[in-house]
C-alpha cells in the first residue's frame, strides 16, 4: 500500500455550508450532491442534506459521544489519491456479553468516491466497495468466499450498532440502527458483508495498514494508538517464515545426515588390541602395562571394557601411552552393573560394557597402562579392555540435528500461537480458553 | 522470531561445525591429554599415578 503526506499543491475541494435548524450552528458539506445526511458537529442532530430546509432527521439524545482519531476535513493520500475526511460513525457488537467498538471514518475524492478507514483497538483497515461479489462454494453466511481466486475464511457475523455519528454520509444514517455484518479474512485483506435492516446488502474489501502509515498520510503530528492484541485481517509477523526456514531445515538436515554418513562408511573400525584380565583386591600393586599397538594414521580411539558383574563395580584408571613420545592421554571409566527382584519385580541398574571414543589420537605405537579398582571386600573381577582405531563418533550429528530443528520447532510454534490469537476472537475460536493479548505481535 | 536467511547461516554454521569436529575427531570424552610420563612406567607401572587415580568410586546400587 502506497501512502505520502498531503501536499500543498492541492487545491482545496469546494464546500458548501447549511445552517443547523436544531442549534443554528454551521454544518459543511464537503461531498456536494452525494450528501444524504449531515451530522451537525454542534449538537450532533442528524440533518437531511438533500433537503433545502435541511430538516432534523434525529436529534442527538443518549448517544455516547466519540472523539474521531483522526479529525474531519483532514486530507491525506492512500494509495496515491487525495481523500478528505467527512464523516465518522462509531459502531459496536456484543460477543460472549463483552461490547467491542470500531471507529469508522468516511473518506471522499470527488473523482473517485468513498473509501473507509475502520480502526479498532489501534488496528486499521483502508476499505473499497467491492463491484463484484464474492463466490461462495456451499451455502451459508458461514461458509468461506472465493474472490478474485482468493479463499477468505469465515470469520465472524455479528450485529453491529450505530452508536454515535459526525460528518456527512451518503446513505440514511442514524444512531441506533443496526446491521448484520460478516467478516471473511485472507491477511491482509478482509471481505465484509452487510445487510441492512431493510435487507439492503453491500459488499466491501478492507486491507490492513498501520497506524503509522495512517498518521503519515494525514500529516498527524502527534502519535498513533498502539495496536493491541491481535486482529482478524493482521498480517502475520511471521508470514511464510516457517514454511521458508522448514524447507532450509529440511536442505541442512540432508547435508548433516550426508556428512554423517560419510563420517561412518569412511571410519575403518581397525580393532588394534584386545585383551582379558583379572582384577585381584588382594594384590598389592594393581597397575600394570599392556603389550604395545600401532595406530596408522591420526584418528579417534575407542576403548571397550567389558567386566564380569553381579552387583559389583570396577573402576579403571587407563593411560594410553606413546611408547616414542612419553605422553600420556589420561581418562577414567566406572563400570557398575546392579540387579536384583524387590517386591516380586526384577530389576537392574548399570551396564556390565562401557565405551569411550577418545579425540584424534595422533599415529604411533601405544601401550596402555592400566590401574583397576574395586570393592575389596568382594572377590575377583574378569574383564577385558579393547582398543578400536578410526571409529566414527556419531554425537556431532546427535547434537547438530536438535539444534537445526529448533529454531523451525519455535518459529512454527510462535506462528501456530499468533494465529491461535488471531482466531480466538473469531465465531471459529479454538477449543482451549487461555488466550494472550499483550500485544507483543502488535504493529 | 527468526529470519529465514539468518536461519539459514546458522544452520550453515552448525552443521560446519559438525563436520569439522568429526573431521578433527572432536570428543566429549574427559580427556587429560599430553602429558609426558616417566618411560620408565613401562617397567615399574607403579611409578605413575593418573589424575583420576583419586576419583571417589561409586559404591551405589538400589
Amino acid at each position: 500500500m502506497v501512502l505520502s503526506g498531503p501536499k500543498k499543491e492541492v487545491p482545496a475541494v469546494a464546500v458548501r455550508s447549511v445552517t443547523c435548524p436544531g442549534c443554528g450552528g454551521a454544518v459543511t458539506i464537503r461531498s456536494f450532491g452525494s450528501a444524504v445526511n449531515v451530522v451537525c458537529g454542534s449538537c450532533h442532530s442528524v440533518l437531511d442534506a438533500q433537503d433545502p430546509q435541511v430538516k432534523i432527521l434525529q436529534k442527538f439524545k443518549d448517544a455516547i459521544r466519540q472523539n474521531p482519531l483522526l479529525p474531519l476535513g483532514s486530507r491525506g493520500k492512500i494509495r496515491g489519491i487525495l481523500f478528505e475526511i467527512i464523516g465518522f460513525q462509531h459502531r459496536q457488537i456484543e460477543a460472549d456479553g463483552q461490547v467491542y467498538g470500531w471507529g469508522e471514518y468516511l473518506l471522499f475524492n470527488p473523482y473517485q468516491g468513498f473509501r473507509y478507514l475502520t480502526e479498532f483497538s489501534g488496528h486499521w483497515n483502508f476499505i473499497a466497495p467491492l463491484r463484484t461479489l464474492p463466490q461462495a462454494h456451499t451455502p451459508g453466511a458461514q461458509s468461506d468466499r472465493f474472490y478474485l481466486g482468493e479463499r477468505y475464511k469465515h470469520f465472524q457475523t455479528a450485529t453491529a450498532k450505530t452508536t454515535f455519528v459526525l460528518g456527512e454520509f451518503p446513505w440514511q444514517v442514524r444512531v441506533g440502527e443496526t446491521a448484520e455484518v460478516t467478516d471473511y479474512v485472507s491477511p491482509p485483506r478482509v471481505l465484509s458483508t452487510e445487510v441492512s435492516s431493510d435487507k439492503e446488502i453491500n459488499w466491501s474489501m478492507g486491507e490492513y495498514i498501520t497506524g503509522t502509515d495512517i498518521w503519515q498520510a494525514f500529516g498527524l503530528k502527534d502519535q498513533p494508538p498502539p495496536a493491541v492484541g491481535v486482529y482478524e485481517n493482521q498480517p502475520s509477523p511471521f508470514g511464510s517464515q516457517p514454511r521458508k526456514i522448514w524447507r532450509y531445515c529440511g536442505l541442512l538436515l540432508g547435508l548433516a545426515l550426508l556428512l554423517w554418513i560419510f563420517h561412518l562408511s569412511t571410519a575403518h573400525r581397525q580393532q588394534v588390541f584386545s585383551e582379558a584380565f583379572v582384577f585381584d583386591p588382594a594384590a598389592n600393586e594393581a597397575s600394570f602395562v599392556t603389550a604395545p599397538f600401532e595406530f596408522e594414521g591420526a584418528s579417534t580411539v575407542q576403548v571397550d571394557t567389558a567386566a564380569s558383574l553381579h552387583n559389583q563395580w570396577i573402576f579403571i584408571n587407563f593411560a594410553l601411552v606413546n611408547e616414542e613420545t612419553g605422553k600420556a592421554y589420561d581418562f577414567s571409566r566406572e563400570v557398575s552393573y546392579y540387579g536384583g527382584v524387590d517386591e516380586g519385580e526384577s530389576w537392574t541398574e548399570g551396564s556390565p560394557r562401557d565405551s569411550v571414543t577418545l579425540p584424534r589420537i595422533p599415529a604411533g605405537k601405544y601401550f596402555l597402562r592400566i590401574e583397576p579398582d574395586g570393592d575389596h571386600t568382594l572377590g575377583k573381577i574378569g574383564y577385558s579392555v579393547a582398543v578400536i582405531h578410526d571409529v566414527p563418533n556419531s554425537t556431532w550429528f546427535l547434537i547438530a540435528a536438535p539444534l537445526l530443528l529448533l529454531p523451525a520447532i519455535f518459529t512454527t510454534w510462535r506462528s501456530i500461537g499468533f494465529e491461535h490469537r488471531r482466531w480466538q476472537e473469531s465465531d471459529h475460536a479454538p477449543a482451549t480458553s487461555s488466550s494472550s493479548s499483550d500485544g507483543d505481535d502488535s504493529e | 522470531m527468526m529470519n529465514p536467511k539468518l536461519y539459514l547461516f546458522y544452520g550453515l554454521t552448525v552443521v560446519g561445525l559438525m563436520g569439522f569436529a568429526q573431521y578433527a575427531g572432536w570428543s566429549l570424552a574427559s580427556v587429560n591429554e599430553a602429558k609426558v610420563i616417566p618411560r620408565s612406567v613401562r617397567d615399574n607401572p607403579g611409578s605413575y599415578r593418573s589424575v583420576y587415580s583419586s576419583y571417589h568410586h561409586y559404591t551405589g546400587g538400589k
